[in-house]
């Protein structure tokens, strides 16, 4: 991949490298802040420093009087947005936050002003010196404190009933609280926004799908889709924070609107804690009865999560529930705690993260009453042959293969029945498992591909590649399907101009994109066979099974194989570049089957008495993602995702205050996820069977269930060593002492 | 940040004579400049003094110089403070991360701020940060916060591990002051309680720089361990920290340190329990009674309760851990 911005030479990757590997490494490939436009001036953000209330008054006399400084945009000086013009546009605008469209404080941090000035210092220093008088009401922010005054509804459909298992020999019912987590990408999120003419928007901004960004704007500036171009191409991670748009994107489209210059807004570190949604604090209660035979016979599954003053963000916490077990009886409840905080959004395995942590605690726990083997008790209870939900036949669900697996990679065997059988001085030892399943599903994408003369091909779509390895991947597919040399075909994605492609968000992004791969390289063979047939009578009809290109030339799959050179097709047909696009999606396979990701992790861990340390030494991640297109990318996917869950579970917690009504700290040395130290080589393993109903690939997305079990095979992997059984995350050393 | 006038001075003198009260002087610059950004520290003038002061590290039969630019990284390499002081390069290396351990000076270690969040966040009230506004960590956050030695008017900890290190050793602080005069100060004595000042982290005069640090020689190269407890294994401050060293005599203490770090205002040296440890043996019994002695009168605040068993442990741990010799 290259830069859209300046002409590159593509430098192929190793074998089995990632596409944009050697740019990234060499600091070549841009992220969105990182482009040069012509004129570009800055904008920088201030926040309220109050909880709640409304903004009296601005003044904005000494901030003005900084060098450079071009303009402030406040409630009461702003360009027009025309989607955000009254109150019911703003209502039926679903934005969110109506960054600088309100008096309003809804949260501590919320953006009040904008200073626009030459520099980044005059702008930054400039914004120090805004001052606002506020009417200030009272504030909530801790979830646990506000959680327990709001009321429980039904959500989804109730199964049986609660009484057909009220007498079952063996119940656990407990109560689990996760801390807010932040999504804190390496990358922060910024955007560059340069209005090219009055009704013509061109950005360079951080997030997980353009088109989602395109449409947005699209809207609320009241100007054609087609007139935006959006350009994402290299992303810093994203982990879900980028699927949303956010009020930054739009501050940086209304500065460059006000002072009638390209304008470039980065998000600091602090303002990441509450500018792109994080995964809300979240309460929950499980009841759980099985039979002596260890069948699980109910559950109950109540759920809370935060919320922010203006949007209800519900996080879908007992959707895993309803899914990965065989539950006769099931019934779920959920509601949301509105506080004086930023609005949360999906994180990694949003909502199954925070369900399933309680869910696979609940089942661990009943494993021990049971005097039953956790893995025996799960693989006696999966709904391995039909989606509990919906009824319908899974296409493929190997969960069952991935927790075999697993259980013979960490010698499963070694781990005691009972807690604290595994002493070594102050330490002792402990073995935990959990499962995770993730609906696989799949969106309708496009993608085009280029042909020169020399065989060279550039494979292209919308859609971004978060370091996934979607651009890898798409190599990988094109080159399969059409026998074209993986140093021949460039990728080029993350541009709204390009043929349009979801987000890549939900573990949809290699389903989607997969398809279309697939039948735009069959395309070009079909074109290329049509060319061919001009010269040679045989590539009449020619299917594009049957064919294969090389680096110089189509041919048959056959010994005879009637080799055409591209270059007698292109002189003969006169090309220059051969273009091709086509789409692909999903369609009646939906009504026929259920899709689903699984996996099933298993960690191995220590715990010393004296000092509540928790140190993971081993940790085993088995998935099922259908046929895995790119290893190393997918592994490398698969660790990362591990590694998050090691943060969530021990480590990762934003703070509030309940008196001052705002985050407490806002820096990465205060907020804690994994470093290397924290987390061991992750051996990730997987099932590898092509699902061969999701796509022409077989493929099915991994970002979400790499993290799903995580939290619960470690807090379950603790209570093995220690007997302590931990429901709060995450689970820091003060929780651990004292066993 | 705001605007400011950058200089650099070449002579030790010829800084300190730029010393005022809206001047800072610059080294390695891993606090301050974040400081600065936060606009917790707002100097109208900046001076860059990496090139006055010393950056060498000198030795003789009896101690060791550390000069106040030497680098915390080149204390770690040094091998004579490998083979006489590790407890002193243990320390540094349980601090920061390689990066900031490249840039900080041993100057500026001793000088760093607290990470008391509240002093860090410019909306909230801090005597510290802004005397007489009220501090928020007493009825608030404070989890990473003192368990002794605080006062009402603040309840934040020094940071340091390498201090923590250098109290446990009685260092010696070496000040050059502003006629260029030297004078000594205890390193126990440099960092100070917050008392009805907090503002004031240590009794470095308004006219002087720290010039170097000196630690006599001991016999606490064999039997050491710095035990930093902390929410993650790397680039995290201490929950608690312990530095430990035994003089044995087979298995009889004959003297012994005790320090820790993340616990008070600033490096606590425990020196009832290191009178206690002279002349017993070195037994579980023996350190699990000096943990004892150390965590009787602490008073922790409503959310550091645990820092209380979790010195328990880290001091027992540490000192069991002096027994496996030269790690």
């Amino acid at each position: 991949m290259g830069f859209f911005d300046e002409p590159y030479d593509f430098v192929a990757p190793p074998d089995d490298g990632r596409v944009e590997g050697i740019y990234k490494v060499t600091g070549k490939g841009k992220y969105s802040a990182e482009y040069k436009v012509d004129n570009i001036c800055y904008a920088v953000m201030v926040g309220s420093t109050v909880a709640a209330g409304s903004i009296k008054s601005f003044n904005l006399s000494n901030a003005k009087q900084v060098a450079g400084v071009l303009d402030i945009i406040t409630h009461q000086h702003k360009p027009v947005v025309p989607g955000l013009a009254d109150e019911a546009k703003i209502a039926s605008a679903r934005f969110g936050l109506p960054v600088f469209h309100t008096d309003k404080i809804y949260f501590k941090g919320q953006p009040i002003a904008l200073v626009i000035a030459e520099t980044l210092e005059d702008a930054t220093y400039a914004a120090s010196l805004v001052e606002a008088q506020y009417d200030t009401e009272s504030f909530a922010v801790d979830f646990d404190k506000a959680q327990a005054a709001v009321a429980l509804t039904a959500t989804g459909k109730e199964r049986g009933t609660m009484d057909a298992w009220s007498n079952a020999p063996f119940k656990v019912e407990a109560e689990y609280n996760i801390k807010a987590e932040v999504h804190h990408p390496m990358e922060m999120h910024a955007t560059i926004a340069e209005w090219t003419a009055t009704d013509k928007l061109k950005l360079y901004d951080k997030n997980q799908g353009v088109n989602n960004v395109q449409r947005t704007f699209a809207r609320l500036f009241a100007i054609p889709e087609k007139n935006i171009e959006v350009i994402s191409e290299y992303v810093g991670g994203g982990f879900g924070s980028g699927l949303r748009i956010w009020p930054h994107a739009l501050a940086a489209i209304m500065a460059a609107k006000q002072v009638n210059r390209p304008v470039k807004l980065m998000l600091t570190r602090p303002q990441m804690f509450y500018s792109v949604g994080y995964r809300p604090a979240s309460w929950q209660k499980v009841q759980l009865g099985a039979n002596a035979e260890g069948k699980l016979l109910g559950i109950l599954h109540q759920s809370k999560n935060g919320t922010s003053k203006y949007e209800n963000f519900n996080e879908g916490i007992t959707r895993v529930t309803r899914l990965i077990y065989n539950f006769e009886n099931l019934k779920t409840e959920a509601a949301v705690v509105a506080l004086n905080l930023s609005t949360p959004t999906w994180m990694r395995g949003p909502g199954d993260c925070t369900g399933d942590f309680a869910v696979e605690s609940a089942i661990d726990e009943i494993s021990y009453q049971l005097k039953m083997d956790p893995v025996a008790l799960r693989l006696k209870n999966i709904a391995t042959e039909k989606n509990p939900e919906t009824g319908l036949p899974w296409s493929t669900n190997f969960l069952n293969e991935c927790i075999a697996k697993g259980a013979a990679m960490i010698n499963w065997q070694d781990r005691k029945p009972l807690p604290m059988q595994d002493i070594n001085g102050d330490w002792s030892t402990g073995y935990g498992m959990a499962v995770g399943m993730w609906n696989a599903g799949r969106g309708n994408a496009s993608a085009a591909i280029e042909m020169k003369k020399d065989g060279s091909i550039t494979v292209q779509t919308a859609m971004t590649d978060i370091g996934t390895g979607t651009g890898t991947s798409m190599q990988n597919i094109a080159h399969d399907v059409t026998g074209i040399s993986k140093t021949k075909i460039k990728i080029e994605l993350g541009n709204s101009n390009l043929p349009a492609a979801p987000s890549q968000g939900g573990s949809n992004g290699l389903s989607s994109i997969s398809g279309a791969v697939v039948a735009v390289s069959n395309l070009l063979k079909q074109k290329l066979a049509e060319y061919a047939a001009t010269e040679n009578e045989v590539y009449k009809n020619a299917k594009p099974t049957d064919i294969l290109l090389s680096d110089t030339g189509i041919s048959f799959q056959t010994a005879n194989n009637q080799f055409v050179s591209y270059t007698s097709i292109w002189d003969k047909s006169k090309l220059t570049v051969l273009e091709v696009e086509a789409s692909s999606g999903p369609g009646a396979e939906r009504q026929q089957y259920s899709f689903c990701s699984s996996a099933a992790h298993f960690c191995k861990l220590k715990v010393n008495r004296k000092t509540g340390k928790v140190k993971i030494e081993k940790m085993v991640a088995v998935a099922d993602g259908g046929k895995i297109v790119s290893e190393k990318a997918a592994a490398n996917q698969m660790s990362g995702a591990a590694v998050g869950g090691i943060g969530m579970a021990l480590l990762e917690e934003m703070t509030t205050d309940e008196r001052l009504g705002g985050l407490v700290g806002d820096d990465l040395a205060g907020y804690h996820f994994a470093v290397n130290a924290d987390a061991p080589i992750i051996d990730v393993a997987f099932i590898g069977k092509p699902d061969p109903n999701i796509n022409p690939t077989g493929s099915k997305g991994l970002g979400e269930v790499g993290i799903i079990g995580v939290a619960a095979a470690i807090s379950n992997a603790i209570y093995n060593a220690t007997g302590k059984r931990l429901r709060d995350l995450p689970i820091t050393p003060d929780k651990v002492l004292g066993w | 940040m705001r605007p400011f006038i950058f200089s650099k001075s070449s002579a030790l003198s010829q800084a300190l004579s730029k010393k005022n009260n809206t001047t800072q002087f610059i080294a390695g610059g891993t606090n301050l400049v974040d400081l600065m950004k936060k606009n917790i520290a707002q100097p109208e003038s900046l001076v860059d003094i990496t090139t006055v002061l010393p950056d060498k590290i000198t030795t003789n039969t009896k101690s060791i110089q550390i000069g106040a630019m030497v680098r915390n990284t080149a204390i770690t390499n040094n091998a004579t403070v490998k083979a006489k002081y590790p407890l002193l390069a243990k320390a540094i290396l349980a601090g920061a991360s390689p990066q900031i351990r490249n840039m900080a000076s041993t100057g500026g270690n001793l000088l760093q701020r607290t990470r008391c969040p509240y002093f860090y966040d410019i909306t909230t009230p801090c005597n510290k940060r802004k005397p007489g506004t009220g501090c928020s960590a007493m009825q608030g956050q404070n989890r990473m916060n003192a368990i002794v030695g605080y006062s009402d008017q603040c309840v934040a900890v020094h940071p340091s591990d390498m201090c923590v290190a250098l109290a446990a050793l009685d260092a010696t602080v070496t000040l050059t002051t502003k006629n260029n005069k030297q004078e000594n100060i205890a390193f126990t004595n440099f960092h100070r309680l917050p008392e009805n000042l907090p503002e004031r982290d240590n009794n470095l005069p308004a006219n002087a720089l720290i010039h170097s640090i000196s630690i006599n020689e001991n016999p606490f190269n064999k039997n050491y361990a710095y035990v930093k407890l902390r929410d993650r294994d790397s680039y995290a401050f201490a929950l608690v920290s312990v530095a430990a060293a035994l003089q044995l005599s087979g298995n009889t203490i004959v003297q012994a340190r005790l320090a820790s770090g993340g616990v008070a205002h600033k490096p606590w040296r425990w020196t009832e329990a290191e009178q206690y440890l002279k002349g017993k043996a070195a037994t579980a019994t023996t350190f699990s009674e000096a943990a004892t002695m150390i965590t009787k009168g602490l008073k922790p605040l409503s959310h550091n309760g645990f820092k209380v068993p979790l010195l328990h442990g880290a001091v027992e741990t540490a000192l069991q851990n002096c027994l496996v010799a030269s790690q």
